[in-house]
């Protein structure tokens, strides 16, 4: 098992709260989200178990949000939106700096598994560009002083 | 059967519409889509994901049309038609927007049409030539899907054991994961990513064999799934179409073969959709089952037993050599010497010309097609027997809004109607119950799945009747009666009895009293009951208690492709005395012999009392409920005459065996379950020396110096006659009485045994068909997972299971939906024949089972 019994009972909770089984879907990947970090395969089949909807229907919602990431990541996923207005602000640079403050390429993880690295379509946050949300947190109108700034910040806590 | 009983219902008013299309005015129903109208106009609009019997999506926008008032093209197969609405489906607009979506689904489609095996029945290539251009403007680089690690020049990917996936050519139409779900309720396919990433793909770790799977092949527009069973063998064009009828189930769903003429070859099944029977879908069974007809197995040429040892013979030796010993045997003074069994899948000429044979040229009433039941009634006049002879629906189920399943493992036993089942609870809403002794398929759309203790099937129907008269829903029934003739007091009582809630017991007859339309389907757990007469006696009641005759329907289905055909042609050994004048007056004659069941025969044959069988496609050493016991009474015959299209234990014992031509080798005619008469092309002429039943009859009938008929049109004048006579049964207007024999009580560390047809098999011949193999290719215990723990077994071992008759070993498979005290084997299987270990004179097959230690 995987999920852990805090988990299950809190996706058992929020399933009760749905006239359909089928609405208690996301809920319950969020909350295995949340506790794993990321999903796969066999975190589906643990869902599936618990709210009684097939695997397969569990895998093709998760699939669906590229929000939730589908192998492990670091401590602090690093998510660079990579779209017009940040693109046009400096995405790409951006993307260059973190690679390579952090010696990692695009969709790695460092070494000691604190940061991993990924760009995504937008964020929402366009009047700030160029801009990345790390964990929940959104981080705009950056610069390299920023950025250097944010990661002292998160390597420091740990 | 015919439609006498069907209930009234009054005319619907239904509400209409009016609409102008391309010009026309035309009304139509509301909640008709636009594009369901311009079809019943004669209006062809293009579509690629819209399917007549599932729910629209609007996925691929191809069925765009102008509707006037609207800023922009409309979907039209997700447009409901209003009053008013002025369509056009030819306008430059359509046009314009057409070619556009081509242009979109080309986008990332691999232009392999010369390898891609659907090219000449692909809806992509087709529609692409009547509405695309010759050209696109997506000049870059097309995405490409490949697995990680598989190498393949097509890129593609095995998801199923006959299924092939090439996720390229995919066009997102959804139209294969949605008949998963909606009509099948299968989720071993799913579409998983996004966007252009979306792809359709197997479940996480799962195969895509649900017995269903072969449909979605069929209904792919294009070439993104494919199956084993055709690829790369022909191409379409080269192909013709026969139209037949499956032999494996009794729907009697419609096929049609796929035949190259000058190799005499079957390349593929398909379906040839009819609403009222099988709304286009095919079983696995039906799909793969043709295969059996093309295996290399196939009996060659007839054999005769020489000295011990079978060796083949031409057709007029063996024919000359059975009909010397039959005339022998049927000329010996004083005794009833020979006896018969037909296969209820032979066409009516061939059950007719079996019947007409056995009574006329060997004078002999020892006729029967019920091999594989025990305890068989002696006479048609049993409760039993009533049920079974209903009227009764296919599409009725669809608009039940009560729905109830007893003693039938429905996706075993009826695929089609389980279909049926579930689309009523999926479009319909109509409310499922299930009464049987283990968890069954449907279970999850059952609004209650109620399992009982096994061998207490007439006691659970009782119950319903006590409950419903308890709570004053059983109107004329008299409360002192019904409970003197089910021998319960209380409904409280029965369903202790046979191991159930009372209340669950209350909501079904509440359900079934309270429902508007209702349809109640009894299935082979209870015709092979020991006690089916009691089942029957308990369901007549039911009937009586709820009036069901006069709200819907119910019925104990035929279980094989002319199992009514058989019973209206007369293959019963005791007919009644109606019926025997019938046949009397159009034959001039018939025997005064005392009839004999294949009970009866076989014990007979044993005792050494009858000295000859006569077997059309049946193998009752593998099929009989005693295995042990039929294999010795054949034994013992003087003589055995087996026709069979495979070599089986039951002709190894045969004097004389003759290749029987399959089905799909002649040209046939079929009852199904309803009493539907249909008729089946030949896809094939027949191979090797096979011949048909009716001709082997005929032959082997004018050498035994009693020939038959004058010609096929005698035949067949005939059999219009005896089709005349009615064998259906009333139901009784009064209650009677249930009462089963005593049951024996379980022994020790037992469970019971329940058998039947894997849901990739049907009978004992489909073993023959490679692909259906592929699917299951051996038998196994399906257990419950606790029973599993007890017994110290999972998946790859295997267990012993042991009853006084016989024992066999196979491979454990756990399943979440069968009870503790039961286990399950399929009974398609030579190498693991669980009939040895079953008798005929239980009610309860109990059976030790054990781990086998390697
Ligand atoms: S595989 Fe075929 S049926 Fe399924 S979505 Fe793709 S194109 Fe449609
Ligand atoms: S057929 Fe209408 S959108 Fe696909």
């Amino acid at each position: 098992m995987i999920l852990t019994a805090e988990s299950i009972k809190q996706i058992k909770e929020s399933a009760a709260r749905y006239p359909h089984r089928k609405s208690a879907i996301l809920p319950a990947i969020t909350i295995a989200y949340r506790q794993v970090g990321h999903l796969n395969d066999d975190i589906y089949r643990e869902i599936s178990k618990i709210i009684n909807i097939p695997q397969s229907e569990i895998a093709e919602a998760a699939t669906f949000y590229t929000l939730f990431p589908k192998q492990p990541v670091g401590k602090y996923l690093i998510q660079v939106c990579h779209n017009i207005s940040c693109a046009l602000m400096g995405a790409d640079s951006l993307v260059e700096y973190l690679e390579h403050k952090l010696a990692i390429k695009k969709g790695e993880t460092t070494k000691d598994n604190l940061f991993t690295l990924i760009s995504v379509e937008c964020l929402g946050s366009c009047a700030t560009a160029p801009m990345m949300q790390i964990n929940q947190d959104f981080h705009e109108n950056l610069t390299p002083a920023k950025v250097d700034k944010i990661l002292a910040d998160l390597k420091a806590k740990g | 059967m015919a439609d006498s009983t069907k209930i009234e219902t009054p005319a619907r008013t239904v509400e209409t519409v009016t609409f102008t299309i391309n010009g026309r005015t035309a009304t139509v129903a509301k909640g008709t889509t636009v594009l369901q109208a311009a079809h019943g106009l004669g209006i062809t609009i293009p579509s690629f994901c819209w399917h007549p019997k599932l729910k629209p999506v609007g996925a691929c926008r191809m069925c765009y049309v102008e509707i006037e008032k609207m800023p922009k093209l409309q979907v039209s197969c997700a447009t409901e038609v209003t009053n008013g609405m002025v369509v056009f489906t030819e306008s430059d607009k359509v046009k314009q927007g057409r070619r556009a979506i081509i242009e979109f689904t080309l986008l990332n489609h691999p232009l392999d049409c010369p390898t891609c095996d659907k090219g000449g029945e692909c809806d992509l290539q087709n529609l692409t030539f009547a509405h695309g251009y010759d050209d696109s403007r997506f000049a870059f680089q097309k995405l490409r899907k490949i697995e990680a690690g598989v190498p393949s020049t097509f890129d593609d990917i095995k998801i199923g054991p006959e299924i092939v996936l090439n996720r390229n050519r995919c066009i997102l139409c959804y139209k294969c994961v949605r008949a998963n779900k909606e009509a099948f309720g299968e989720y071993d396919l799913g579409a998983f990513e996004r966007g252009n990433h979306t792809e359709i793909n197997a479940a996480p770790g799962q195969q895509v064999d649900n017995p269903f799977s072969g449909n979605l092949v069929e209904i792919c527009p294009v070439g993104a799934l494919t199956n084993t069973d055709w690829r790369y063998k022909i191409r379409v064009w080269l192909t013709d179409q026969k139209a037949s009828i499956c032999p494996f189930t009794s729907s009697g769903t419609n096929i049609q073969f796929y035949v190259e003429r000058h190799k005499n070859r079957i390349f593929r099944t398909t379906g040839r959709r009819n609403d009222a029977i099988d709304d286009g879908w095919l079983s696995d069974v039906t799909r793969y089952g043709y295969q059996i007809i093309q295996s290399p197995d196939r009996l060659k040429t007839p054999l005769i037993k020489k000295n011990g040892k079978q060796v083949p013979a031409t057709w007029d030796e063996a024919l000359a050599v059975a009909a010397a010993r039959l005339t022998e045997i049927r000329d010996k003074k004083g005794c009833v010497c020979v006896g018969g069994l037909a296969s209820p899948s032979l066409d009516n000429a061939s059950l007719y010309t079996f019947n007409k044979f056995m009574r006329v040229a060997m004078e002999s009433n020892n006729v029967d097609y019920r091999t594989e039941y025990r305890r068989l009634p002696s006479s048609l006049d049993n409760p039993y027997d009533i049920a079974a002879s209903q009227a009764f629906t296919i599409a009725d189920i669809d608009e039940s809004d009560v729905i109830v399943v007893i003693g039938s493992d429905l996706v075993r036993e009826h695929p089609n109607e389980y279909l049926r089942v579930r689309k009523a609870e999926q479009f319909n809403r109509s409310k499922v119950f299930l009464l049987n002794p283990l968890s069954t398929k449907p279970s999850d759309v059952a609004a209650l799945e109620l399992v009982h203790k096994p061998g207490a099937e007439e006691i659970a129907i009782s119950a319903i009747c006590l409950a419903a008269m308890e709570s004053g829903w059983a109107s004329g029934v008299n409360a002192d009666d019904l409970k003197s003739k089910t021998g319960f007091k209380k409904a409280a009582d029965a369903a202790g009895a046979c191991g159930l809630d009372l209340i669950e017991i209350q909501a079904v007859a509440r359900a079934i009293a309270e429902g508007k339309k209702i349809t109640i389907i009894a299935g082979e757990l209870v015709t092979r009951s020991r006690e089916r007469e009691a089942i029957g006696a308990a369901l007549c009641n039911l009937n009586r208690v709820f009036g069901v005759d006069g709200k819907g329907q119910m019925a104990i289905l035929a279980r094989h492709a002319n199992s009514v055909g058989a019973a209206r042609l007369g293959l019963t050994p005791d007919l009644g005395a109606g019926f025997a004048g019938a046949l009397k007056s159009i034959w001039g004659q018939y025997p005064e012999t005392p009839p004999q069941n294949t009970d009866a025969m076989l014990a007979a044959a044993r005792k050494e009392e009858l000295d000859a069988m006569i077997l059309v496609g049946v193998n009752p050493v593998m099929i009989y409920p005693d295995r042990e016991f039929a294999r010795e009474a054949l034994d013992k015959l003087d003589f055995l005459i087996a026709c069979d299209l495979f070599e089986t234990e039951t002709t190894q014992l045969a004097d004389v065996v003759l290749p029987l031509a399959g089905w799909a080798e002649y040209r046939g005619e079929y009852f199904n379950l309803e009493g539907r008469l249909q008729s089946a092309e030949p896809g094939i002429a027949p191979l090797n020396e096979a011949r048909p039943a009716h001709q082997i009859l005929e032959s082997l009938a004018e050498q035994c110096g009693s020939p038959l008929f004058a010609g096929m049109d005698q035949r067949n004048a005939e059999m219009e006659k005896i089709l005349k006579v009615d064998i259906r049964r009333p139901w009784p207007t009064g209650l009677i009485e249930v009462k089963p024999q005593p049951q024996e009580t379980a022994p020790e560390r037992t469970v019971a045994l329940i058998m039947g047809d894997d849901p990739h098999h049907s009978g004992y011949l489909t073993e023959k068909a490679p692909s259906l193999v592929g699917f299951c290719g051996e038998a196994y215990a399906e257990l419950s997972p606790e029973l599993a723990a007890k017994l110290k077994v999972g998946a790859g071992d295997s267990v012993r299971l042991e009853a006084a008759t016989g024992k066999i070993i196979v491979p454990v498979r756990v399943s979440e939906h069968i009870d503790n005290d039961v286990v399950f084997v399929p009974r398609n299987f030579m190498a693991a024949p669980v009939n040895s270990l079953v008798s005929r004179k239980q009610r309860v097959d109990w059976v030790k089972i054990s781990k086998v230690s390697d």
